[in-house]
């Protein structure tokens, strides 16, 4: 914990400080004519309900978790795929 | 097991499986039903500010590097470094103006507008293969530490 606890009040701040400023500036995006824009097609995703979808009830606590293993792990997985690549070309000698 | 306080990247290890563990958590509100997500999000700022206040140097040096020469993919990382934090913000920001349950409880009056459902809906969405990319830019990292973390008892 020492590592954590060091001068962890003043940076605590100002990390908060900062942040709440930025959000500040990102709330701003709602005075744009894309928010305009949106608001005025709206904007409904699935779910809603919930009655008409026929998927056994313990998937609701598991496809959340697969969906992000993929959204996470696939890009994850191309990353290092290009990294390991770009290194081999590096070393290969005629080029 | 007790020595990770002592070991600064250690320490950062734990913070992160944590980090990791608890922002999957926060990532699944239909798991966790919406009230649940809502007070996850808020808990999730700690780990969230432990990672930071954890990189306090890097972050200090940052803006400098930048601007000096380091390699390509350091370039890459910190730029998605910033990236990141943004989109964590947007989401957590978008997320307290769409809340049917926290703000609510806590009297706020708010009208949602679906211009903050599908900014927090994308910007969630988004954060994940963020992530996923930014682990894999710390792979070597992630490897070492995992293997000094799995010899029991040896010094740090
Ligand atoms: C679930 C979310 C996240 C996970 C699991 C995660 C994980 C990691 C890991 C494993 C490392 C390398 C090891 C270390 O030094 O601790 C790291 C480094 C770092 N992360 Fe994250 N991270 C996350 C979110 C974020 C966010 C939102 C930011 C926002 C700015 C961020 C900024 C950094 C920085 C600045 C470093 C050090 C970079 C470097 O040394 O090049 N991380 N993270
Ligand atoms: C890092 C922070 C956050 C992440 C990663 C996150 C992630 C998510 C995700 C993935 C969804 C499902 C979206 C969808 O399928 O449409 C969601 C929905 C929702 N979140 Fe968050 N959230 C965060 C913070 C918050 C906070 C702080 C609140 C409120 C206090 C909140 C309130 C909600 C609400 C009300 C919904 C349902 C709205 C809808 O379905 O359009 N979130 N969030």
């Amino acid at each position: 914990m020492k590592y954590l606890q060091y001068h962890w009040k003043s940076r605590t701040c100002a990390v908060l400080l900062i942040s709440v400023v930025i959000s500040v500036l990102l709330i701003s995006l709602e005075l744009t004519d894309w928010a305009a824009q949106i608001n005025q097609q709206g904007y409904s995703h699935g779910g809603e309900g919930g009655e008409g979808n026929k998927v056994p009830s313990f998937l609701r606590y598991i496809l959340p978790f697969v969906k992000e293993l993929v959204l996470i792990g696939v890009p994850m997985l191309l990353t290092l795929l290009f990294l390991k690549i770009s290194r081999m070309l590096k070393r290969s000698p005629n080029r | 097991m007790s020595d990770w306080k002592q070991d600064l990247h250690k320490t950062r290890y734990v913070m992160d499986v944590l980090l990791l563990i608890s922002f999957m958590l926060v990532s699944a509100p239909q798991a966790t039903g919406l009230t649940g997500h809502e007070w996850l999000s808020v808990l999730f700022i700690v780990p969230f500010a432990v990672h930071l206040l954890l990189h306090w140097d890097w972050i200090k040096q940052s803006a400098k590097r930048f601007i000096q020469h380091i390699s390509a993919k350091e370039r890459f990382s910190l730029v998605w470094n910033y990236l990141l934090y943004v989109m964590m913000l947007l989401a957590t920001v978008s997320g307290f103006l769409v809340s049917v349950a926290l703000l609510p409880t806590l009297n706020i009056e708010l009208h949602i507008q679906d211009f903050w459902s599908k900014i927090h809906h994308d910007s969630a969405t988004l954060i994940m293969p963020i992530i996923g990319v930014h682990l894999a830019l710390h792979w070597r990292w992630i490897v070492n530490l995992t293997k000094r973390m799995r010899m029991k008892g040896a010094k740090v």
